[in-house]
């Protein structure tokens, strides 16, 4: 398995990913200028657009490397060749995901690093009335990875049921907006304002809260932005929630891509 | 390949020669059209996925680029009144999206109190606010300004200068809180709040526009001071800024930067014809019919 | 321990509308440890999806497929086996050696040790001159070569090898030919698809044919060969020097020869005259 995730990076990067990451990250050379628009939050804007780039950059990886890593491999034949060897369907499937999930993290960090410079950049030159929780950030940015990993494993279970890669990028789409409203669509069912609804949608609104994942808990950028203390329990519980997810969601990948012929 | 040349330099003479009209016409184009109606702040939140922040921040930056654009113009006197409730629609979703975000605060009261008026709406958006940043000085103090000042509301302005000395640790607002409450203290009370504007801001544009009415209120106190002057001195009111003048308590004469002229109102309370805004010195003739002119 | 064993192995593949194709009907195949086995059968046969299926990348609809005794669902089924895909596909960001090196690590083999295999194998499929280069830039018969040498190199017992010879120039044919006779030499088992009688005739042990999903038989090649031959050219020559070539029956010869002697005619050569692997697999598959 570890030899899968290596071989996984070797392509991603040989694929020139890393290069293309770093041709959007020019855009953090822009941010302070943006940022000095600003009438009373340069760093705070500042620091908005770095973790939204980040954010941004991120979501394209997930989409992209998970929702092609498996349809490339079954669309160029690469399967055959590997799955002769004698290496487990879900060995292999968990490796994909790791060597995928690895090169996110990768490309957070060191675009969480390019921030750095920016933010603090821009708080020489206008120095702010709240002082910069580095920390924050930095978990911040964790947190936005960790989001986007769950997301990997969503259009890995995608790939696992699909011959092309419409549904697995589409898909993915789908369920990182979905996932972003779960908890709005949630709490308005559940309140006074939603009386006109039928039981139903609401059963079903229900339902998708629970089902779909709820990526509003990782998005901390508020947080980071205006140095406001974080929730520590609450970080635990969706660190808890990110592990359960994305075991279950690979669990019933690796079930079904176990399952599945190679034709 | 000579075909492909020419084919590239027919598209790059059709480009130059439409370029200019294009970039004319979309100029020229108004700015709610400009803007585009934002659509609902429910709508917003679910596309903005987890870029909440950075679609407040885009509405306040459209707003700020709008207003600073139009400060321009007026300077070469060219008077177009600014779209103030679509700017006021824009900060309202921008503080819905992130209930952080200090530069709508800041500007909705750059332009929710003296140009349009909305007194209430600019304290009510400011107690919002409140609940979230908790550690800014600057929103209670321009709620303790607009309630003081324009509100006439002395015990809540005192209540929110109380806050905004505690959090700002400085004296001057606790000062305030007592010194200037009350209605001859009014003019001082701009002065101090304008010249705090002025000092903290950074955008030129709206630099501009804050030492501009902070110049016009400095010229309203001179004024103030050569009346009070007049009365001692002659025991009566002077009905006339030009008797105060005429009387040499008043060098050099008083100037509105707005363009207008000040008056002395029957009362003896200082305005001026431009009511503190330049498109307001269009506006002459119907103050000239006695209508009184606030300087709120 | 048989090195393959298919029993009863029964695949549908769902077709157009709701309608199943049946690509294999019921294949019952032996394969003995150290046997070299001709796998013959015209396009569509279903010799690959038998491969498929031994391999475990397809499931069988019903029957089993064992590699060493081990079930074909089991991953370490395939831990002795080094299996050469038909038009195999090799991750193209890699080169050669990088490929090499990532097998022989699934195989858990010694690093020196790998290193040493790896570099046996590119020299002898003359990889090694390309070994640094990305895949992406072979030509396709390097792709094959790279197929071969990632299923020799951790030296398995068993090779079951899709069509190995597609693709290759005459110079790779009789490599691959090679490479066979030496593994047969070694006592190794191979497995493998081919359209091309020739090349089952010169290394097979035995050979199976396969034609629309059912095996039609499976034969020795000597018994084949032997029962092929009908009769034979004998190449005489005249008491006055004129040269002549006759065809005698089988049942013929013994007396031909009696009598050349009694005309004085001198035999230069007897050739067996037979029905060749080729006549044999068109009459089998036309049946
Ligand atoms: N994925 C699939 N879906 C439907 N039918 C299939 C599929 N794969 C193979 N078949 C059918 O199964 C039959 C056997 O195919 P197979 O690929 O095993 O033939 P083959 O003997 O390898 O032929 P070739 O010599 O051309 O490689 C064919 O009729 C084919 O149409
Ligand atoms: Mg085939």
């Amino acid at each position: 398995m570890t030899t899968i995730i290596r071989i996984t990076l070797k392509g991603i990067f040989r694929d020139r990913v890393f290069q293309g990451i770093m041709v959007t990250a020019c855009a953090f050379l822009l941010i302070p200028v943006i940022a000095s628009l600003s009438m009373r939050q340069v760093t705070e804007l500042s620091l908005t657009l770095s973790l939204s780039l980040i954010s941004f950059i991120l979501l394209l990886l997930a989409v992209f490397l998970g929702g092609t890593s498996l349809w490339k491999d079954i669309e160029r034949r690469y399967t055959f060749s590997v799955l002769g060897l004698p290496l487990s369907r879900q060995s292999y499937m968990i490796g994909r995901f790791g060597g995928t999930a690895l090169f996110v993290l990768l490309a957070a960090a060191v675009l969480g690093v390019a921030a750095f410079a920016v933010v603090s950049y821009s708080s020489a030159i206008y120095p702010t009335d709240r002082p910069i929780v580095w920390s924050t950030m930095a978990i911040c940015i964790l947190f936005d990875a960790l989001k986007y990993i769950l997301l990997i494993a969503v259009a890995f279970l995608f790939s696992t049921v699909s011959t092309s890669f419409f549904l697995p990028v589409f898909g993915t789409i789908a369920t990182f907006l979905a996932g972003g409203v779960t908890q709005q669509v949630f709490e308005f069912v559940n309140s006074p304002a939603s009386k006109a609804l039928s039981p139903l949608v609401k059963k079903l609104a229900t339902i998708l809260y629970y089902l779909l994942p709820n990526f509003g808990a990782f998005d901390l950028k508020v947080n980071a932005i205006y140095s406001l203390p974080l929730p520590f329990e609450g970080l635990l519980l969706t660190a808890a929630y990110f592990v359960v997810y994305v075991g279950l969601l690979l669990s019933a990948a690796a079930t079904i891509f176990s399952r599945r012929e190679m034709r | 390949m000579i075909r492909t040349v020419s084919t590239g330099i027919v598209s790059l003479l059709l480009y130059g020669i439409l370029i200019l009209p294009f970039t004319t016409y979309l100029k020229n184009k108004p700015f709610v059209e400009k803007l585009g109606y934002v659509p609902s702040v429910a709508a917003l939140k679910s596309v903005a996925a987890d870029h909440k922040e950075l679609v407040a921040a885009t509405l306040v930056l459209k707003v700020l680029m709008y207003f600073g654009g139009l400060v321009e113009k007026a300077d070469n006197q060219v008077a177009v009144p600014p779209d103030y409730m679509s700017m006021s629609r824009l900060l309202h979703g921008a503080v819905k999206l992130d209930p952080y975000n200090m530069d709508a605060y800041y500007f909705a009261q750059g332009f929710l109190t003296w140009d349009v008026k909305q007194f209430k709406m600019a304290n009510d958006l400011l107690d919002y606010g409140m609940k979230y940043r908790t550690w800014d000085w600057y929103l209670p103090f321009f709620a303790g300004f607009n309630s003081a000042y324009f509100l006439h509301d002395y015990k809540k302005a005192a209540d929110y200068y109380k806050l905004a000395g505690e959090l700002s640790g400085a004296d001057l607002h606790k000062s305030l809180a007592g010194r200037y409450l009350q209605e001859s203290g009014q003019t001082d009370l701009a002065i101090t709040y304008l010249s705090t504007m002025a000092k903290i801001e950074r955008n030129p544009a709206l630099k501009k526009t804050y030492l501009i009415r902070l110049n016009a209120f400095k010229e309203v106190r001179r004024i103030e001071i050569a009346r009070d002057r007049y009365r001692e001195n002659h025991g009566k009111m002077p009905a006339t800024v030009e008797e105060v003048v005429q009387g040499g308590l008043l060098t050099p004469v008083p100037r509105d930067p707005y363009g207008g002229t000040f008056y002395l109102e029957a009362d003896g309370k200082v305005a001026t014809t431009s009511k503190f805004a330049f498109s307001g010195v269009k506006g002459n003739s119907s103050i000239k019919s006695g209508e009184p002119n606030e300087r709120h | 321990m048989n090195a393959i064993e298919i029993t009863g192995l029964y695949k549908q593949f769902p077709g157009k509308r709701m309608t199943k194709v049946d690509a294999l009907k019921g294949l019952d195949l032996t394969i003995a440890a150290g046997e070299v086995f001709g796998f013959l059968g015209p396009n569509g046969a279903g010799k690959s999806t038998t491969i498929k299926l031994v391999m475990g990348l397809l499931r069988p609809t019903s029957g089993r497929a064992q590699i060493m005794g081990m079930d074909s669902n089991q991953a370490e089924s395939r831990r002795h086996v080094g299996y050469l895909p038909e038009n195999p596909a090799f991750y193209d960001y890699l080169s050669a050696e990088e490929y090499i090196s990532f097998v022989g690590s699934q195989f858990k083999m010694e690093a020196a040790l790998l290193a040493q295999r790896s570099e046996d194998v590119l020299k002898r499929l003359d990889l090694w001159d390309a070994r640094k280069r990305p895949m992406r830039g072979y030509s396709k018969g390097m792709v094959q070569r790279v197929g071969l040498a990632q299923a020799l190199v951790h030296d398995p017992d068993v090779y079951i090898l899709d069509e190995p010879m597609s693709g290759l120039d005459p110079i790779g044919r009789a490599l691959v030919k090679d490479i066979i006779f030496d593994l047969k030499a070694r006592g190794k088992c191979v497995f493998f698809s081919t359209h091309i009688t020739d090349d089952v005739e010169k290394v097979c042990d035995r050979v199976g044919v396969i034609n629309k999903g059912e095996l039609l038989v499976v034969e020795n090649v000597e018994t084949i060969l032997q029962r092929g031959v009908q009769g034979y050219s004998v190449f005489v020559m005249n008491p006055d020097g004129a040269k002549e070539e006759l065809f005698i029956e089988k049942a013929h010869l013994q007396a031909f020869i009696q009598q050349s002697v009694v005309n004085q005619q001198s035999i230069e050569k007897i050739e067996p005259r037979r029905k060749d692997m080729e006549a044999f697999f068109l009459e089998i598959v036309a049946q």
